[in-house]
């Protein structure tokens, strides 16, 4: 920037440009008149032409030839012969635009209207493209226009895919060549064109892209590409079921509220006081259409011919992973302690579809059992306090009643692995030689990554985890400004190897022996900051995630059968960070003590979040009508409390956690027992 | 590999351009204090009197067919705007009366007198009246009418053409949307659709494309998510990869590119540093700044080669202490409480880098900015690199209405912007004016 000298605009530049200014002004100010009386003689158009030629910017002047254009049309009739010159002309006059500048927007806008008039010729648009591609490749007009064309005239995709080759061995840093590619088999390979099945090409562009990775490490583009690569190899289009609660072939004993005397059982035991279960679906993507009409289910548990599925996300929306009905097991008569098989079965007829538009089309069914048991009322272990300290038994390792709890692998079967695996393979094999790199020990993580959610193997499942978690911890040294995103892929990779095996899961469960031997799993003190793998731990009913560093609660929704859930020692900075355990019904025990809560202000003012209070559909409230100061004050604590049923709740050390915020939850969740493990009012 | 690599076009072009702005960073570093100081002056006076004299020329130097002329009112006094100063009133009624002649008698401004109203000279016309502010300004606006104008614009897609028998895009979504904001005519017929067609634009990169089917790109990415958030429709963009995407087109110079692979442009200092901010504000209004902020290393590793600060993280207590403490020394009447602590996070993107690049290559030593070294200045991007630079340096508030620490700014404090309101780019004081004016309008 020192000193480098400007171009000096000599006078005589200056003097024979306001000459050339003068003349253009008249030029121009004739065109208005054309423009506005809406005359379209020869000479007027002639003049337009000028003007463009000069200043392709111009669009009023496009516009004006379009109209004129229209009006020669509509004297002349449909005679070919007559109609060509006409367009020929735009669209010469466009070719001399483009040359000026062919960034125009008005200009590449013209010749797309002239064009979809019918006339064109494939050829003269792609050699015309082809020389404004030799002059700026990554133009992205050029490039636009170039989709447009293909797809006005059907020239086929292979032809296309062609010429991005071109592009490509020409200069692989085009990364508007890799795009276009990327579009491209997209659409061939979703279609099935003739030699774009999904198996043999994918592994042939890993191959193409490896050039210009291997060439160059640090150029972006074949990066990018790889990415989009290994969403492609590692993506199912349909949906499928990973998971289920209850799963198949388990069985669970339900209760009414209170507990169970009987002896420690190594079944779930589900309580409840409203009679009902909650049956949950956990998809492999969002998916809508879950409904009686596509998901039956046979039992002899009455009253539940018209189930209500509702879709579990914090999104107002009707797609979603996880869905949950709720099956009355109490109906009118009591049908004392029995076994009920209950079979479900979804995929038989069509409606279930990914929020990308698969059809869930691999039918299928499981089957568990229900024992429904009369309950003795007790109404003091309701009040007692739950203990994170004591209480717990180890789980027997050993026992097989674990295996019927959860289905360890997905229930991916049908899906052609094998090639997908293959390639995979393939690529860790070709980046351990890239491993030096941030980007390549990146890359290396996530396909080890991809590799274990492939395998079913249990004798080579979760080979790759140490692997993995060396390879974040090292990149969390090496490149700390995005220390927070390895860190979080770390807790993501720590979950998956948890929950690989029962052996390895086991070790973190355990029976909470007072309140009818909870399945309770303990992940505490493991730095976690993120949450992961839930699908795999739908039937854990009491949670322990204290002294890790989460900032949300974020995908514990789907855990429906939660009833205790400690989060104290964390880093949770809001009651809004808790907002999924609003779907959580059965959640009567939250420890949030020493978090952040209240140390930070949540902005409600600006942007986003206009604040929620003043779309009120609550203005009937009680407590709002007691107390709006405290409301407006607490919206966030509010929001969350008011939809939980909880017994005991904990938030002391958190910088909210005074006397007022104490009395305020208490009006809010007036059933509260346990707060800050003192009986209020005492 | 076996064969030598070859540089292609691309690689040495960027090898020039990194040749240029390192021996300019170089000549920089090995520079005495003094002279460091003066490099990294913003040149207030020197910005005016550049500013100025292009907006005195403006209505000298006119042609009818000029498309820009409304583009041109906004840049500079935006630009002025930005500097905290103003034009007189003069000069301001001449801009009124001017782009009063440019509106269309059907509603919507044209690109001048005459010439067909367009979705962006609209844009530029009413952003360059509201930065002007006042009765005079704010009413030569016919809202009425302009109403009428934007819901000719709509496309059965759900889209916006920027004109009668136009292109569709979403710059023209951006324009129509913004405009409709501040002058409080938005509604259901605007918005039906529309949320689904900039949807259709983001690339599997993370950005926004022009128009479905495009590679993503910096502007676009800009106008779709202003768009998306001004119509309450964001979280059906994938909000983790726009991150990721737009943070990493901050290359080794520090400064944005405008898309993958492509190089380093002066302009995207607004056009990618404001969705960042956006995002943040949007994510840290949520709390789930950790979430979002999971902008994987997808750039080269040279992208980010080690800056200045460790620490991803806002809620790292002990740095927030700091910066307070450090604002209570420096006596910008910044107070040490908690609130003002809880204000603050720590930018996604380098802001001190990028504020470097555009002090030391983007500015001119006699007033403007440009794209990057041997490039000319123009309007265009000095607006957007002033505005850039204002993001940046306000980049870690939350809020606009606190004042920057002195370490934010780079360079003397006396640098310091105006900030913007985000979703229009127009500075937060007249913004605020704006909507006050046009909602008791309604």
């Amino acid at each position: 920037m020192h000193g480098r000298p400007r171009k000096a605009s000599k006078p005589e530049d200056e003097a024979a440009s306001a000459a050339k200014a003068v003349k253009l002004r008249s030029l121009q100010s004739q065109f208005m008149t054309y423009h506005h009386e809406k005359i379209y003689t020869k000479e007027a158009i002639e003049l337009s032409t000028k003007l463009l030629e000069i200043n392709p910017e111009a669009y009023t002047a496009w516009n004006y030839r379009k109209l004129a254009v229209e009006d020669s049309l509509s004297r002349i009739g449909p005679d070919p012969n007559l109609v060509k010159p006409i367009l020929d002309e735009e669209l010469r006059v466009v070719e001399n635009a483009l040359k000026q500048n062919f960034k125009s927007y008005g200009a590449w806008h013209h010749r797309k209207w002239v064009l979809s008039k019918g006339h064109s010729s494939t050829g003269n648009e792609l050699k015309l493209l082809d020389k404004f591609q030799k002059l700026d490749s990554r133009n992205f007009h050029a490039w636009n226009y170039r989709r447009f064309v293909v797809e006005l005239t059907n020239r086929s995709e292979q032809d296309e895919l062609q010429y991005t080759d071109d592009m490509i061995n020409n200069n692989f840093s085009n990364y508007s060549a890799w795009h276009n590619r990327s579009v491209l088999l997209s659409s061939l390979l979703a279609n099935r064109a003739d030699g774009f099945m999904p198996e043999k090409r994918i592994p042939d562009e890993f191959e193409i892209v490896h050039q210009a990775i291997f060439t160059d490490p640090d150029d972006q583009s074949g990066w990018f590409y790889h990415l989009w690569l290994l969403d492609q190899t590692v993506n199912v289009e349909s949906p499928l079921l990973t998971s289920s609660w209850p799963s198949h072939g388990s069985s669970v004993i339900l209760s009414g509220a209170g507990c169970l005397n009987g002896p420690p059982s190594n079944v779930t035991t589900f309580c409840s006081e409203t009679g009902s279960f909650p049956l949950i679906l956990y998809f492999d993507q969002a998916v809508g259409g879950v409904s009686p009409l596509t998901v039956t289910i046979d039992s002899e548990l009455k009253g539940n011919e018209n189930l209500v599925w509702e879709p579990i996300s914090n999104k107002s929306s009707q797609v979603s992973c996880v869905w949950v009905a709720r099956l009355k097991y109490f109906s009118s008569q009591p049908c004392g302690s029995k076994d009920h098989k209950v079979k479900v079965r979804l995929g038989n007829s069509p409606g279930i579809v990914s929020s990308r538009g698969y059809n869930f089309s691999a039918p299928y069914e499981f089957v568990f059992t229900v024992h429904v048991q009369d309950t003795a009322e007790d109404s003091h272990s309701q009040e007692s306090i739950v203990s994170w300290t004591d209480g717990f038994e180890l789980w027997d390792a050993q026992s097989k009643d674990l295996n019927s709890l959860f289905t360890l692998d997905q229930l991916n079967n049908g899906i052609d692995l094998k090639w997908r695996q293959a390639a995979i393979d393939s690529e860790i094999e070709c980046f351990r030689l890239l491993a030096d790199s941030k980007i390549g020990k990146l890359t290396l993580a996530r396909l080890l990554m991809a590799s274990e959610a492939m395998t079913l193997d249990a004798a080579v499942k979760g080979v790759y985890y140490e692997e993995i978690l060396q390879l974040y911890n090292d990149l969390m040294a090496l490149d700390s400004s995005h220390h927070q995103y390895y860190k979080n892929e770390h807790s993501v990779a720590f979950l998956h190897k948890v929950t690989s095996s029962s052996e390895s899961l086991s070790r973190h469960l355990f029976r909470y022996r007072d309140m009818n031997n909870l399945v309770c799993l303990r992940l505490n003190k493991l730095s976690l900051s993120r949450i992961a793998s839930v699908e795999k731990l739908l039937f854990v009913q009491m949670l322990d995630l204290s002294h890790n560093e989460l900032h949300s609660t974020e995908g514990l929704e789907a855990m429906q059968l939660l009833s205790c859930l400690n989060l104290s020692h964390n880093r949770i900075r809001s009651f809004s960070a808790l907002d999924s355990l609003r779907h959580v019904k059965q959640l009567k025990v939250l420890d949030v003590s020493h978090n952040h809560i209240g140390k930070h202000s949540v902005d409600t003012t600006r942007y986003l979040c206009s604040s929620p209070l003043s779309n009120s559909d609550w203005s009937q409230d009680g407590v709002r009508g007691q107390n709006p100061g405290l409301v407006t004050k607490y919206w966030d604590a509010y929001f969350v409390l008011r939809d939980l049923n909880l017994k005991q709740l904990d938030i002391a050390g958190n910088e909210i956690a005074d006397d007022e915020f104490s009395s305020f939850v208490l009006q809010v969740v007036p059933k509260l027992v346990w707060l800050n493990g003192q009986k209020p009012g005492n | 590999m076996e064969e030598l690599p070859i540089l292609t076009v691309s690689q040495r072009e960027q090898f020039l351009v990194e040749n240029d702005v390192f021996g300019i960073f170089g000549y920089f570093e090995a520079s005495d204090v003094s002279t460091q100081r003066y490099m990294l002056e913003i040149q207030r006076d020197k910005q005016l009197d550049y500013l100025m004299k292009g907006f005195r020329q403006l209505g000298r130097e006119f042609s009818s067919l000029d498309a820009n002329r409304p583009w041109l009112c906004y840049w500079i006094l935006h630009s002025i705007a930005l500097l905290g100063e103003s034009v007189d009133d003069e000069l301001e009624n001449n801009a009124i009366e001017f782009l009063g002649r440019c509106q269309g008698s059907d509603g919507g401004y044209g690109g001048g007198p005459g010439q067909l109203p367009h979705l962006a000279t609209t844009y530029a016309a009413v952003n360059a009246l509201v930065t002007i502010g006042g009765d005079k300004a704010l009413s030569s606006i016919n809202r009425e009418k302009m109403s009428c104008f934007l819901r000719r614009m709509k496309d059965r897609s759900g889209g916006f053409r920027m004109h009668d028998m136009g292109e569709m895009d979403v710059r023209a979504c951006y324009t129509a949307i913004s405009v409709a904001s501040i002058l409080n005519i938005m509604d259901d017929e605007l918005t039906r659709g529309l949320g689904e067609y900039i949807l259709s634009c983001q690339t599997y990169e993370g950005g926004i494309g022009g128009e479905p089917g495009s590679e993503a790109h910096g502007g676009n990415t800009y106008c779709g998510l202003a768009t998306m958030i001004l119509i309450n429709e964001v979280d059906s963009l994938n909000l983790d990869s726009l991150m990721n995407w737009a943070v990493h087109r901050q290359g080794v110079e520090m400064g944005f590119q405008g898309r993958t692979n492509k190089l380093v442009d002066g302009c995207y200092t607004f056009w990618q540093a404001a969705p960042c901010v956006l995002l943040q504000r949007f994510y840290s209004a949520h709390d789930l700044v950790h979430h979002g902020s999971s902008h994987i290393s997808q750039g080269t590793d040279k992208d980010h080669e080690d800056h200045h600060d460790p620490e991803d993280s806002d809620d790292d207590d002990d740095s927030d202490e700091e910066d307070s403490d450090e604002g209570s020394v420096n006596g910008h009447g910044v107070h040490h409480t908690s609130t003002y602590i809880n204000r603050r996070m720590q930018p996604v993107f380098d802001s001190l880098g990028l504020q470097r690049y555009v002090l030391l290559c983007s500015k001119m030593p006699d007033g403007g900015f440009r794209d990057k070294p041997r490039k000319p200045r123009d309007f265009y991007h000095t607006c957007y690199c002033l505005s850039g630079l204002s993001v940046a340096q306000h980049a870690w508030l939350k809020d606009e209405d606190t004042p920057p620490l002195t370490r934010d700014v780079l360079g003397s404090y006396s640098n310091l912007l105006e900030p913007v309101d985000l979703l229009h780019n127009v500075v937060i004081d007249r913004y605020n004016e704006a909507i006050e004016y046009f909602f008791k309008a309604a």
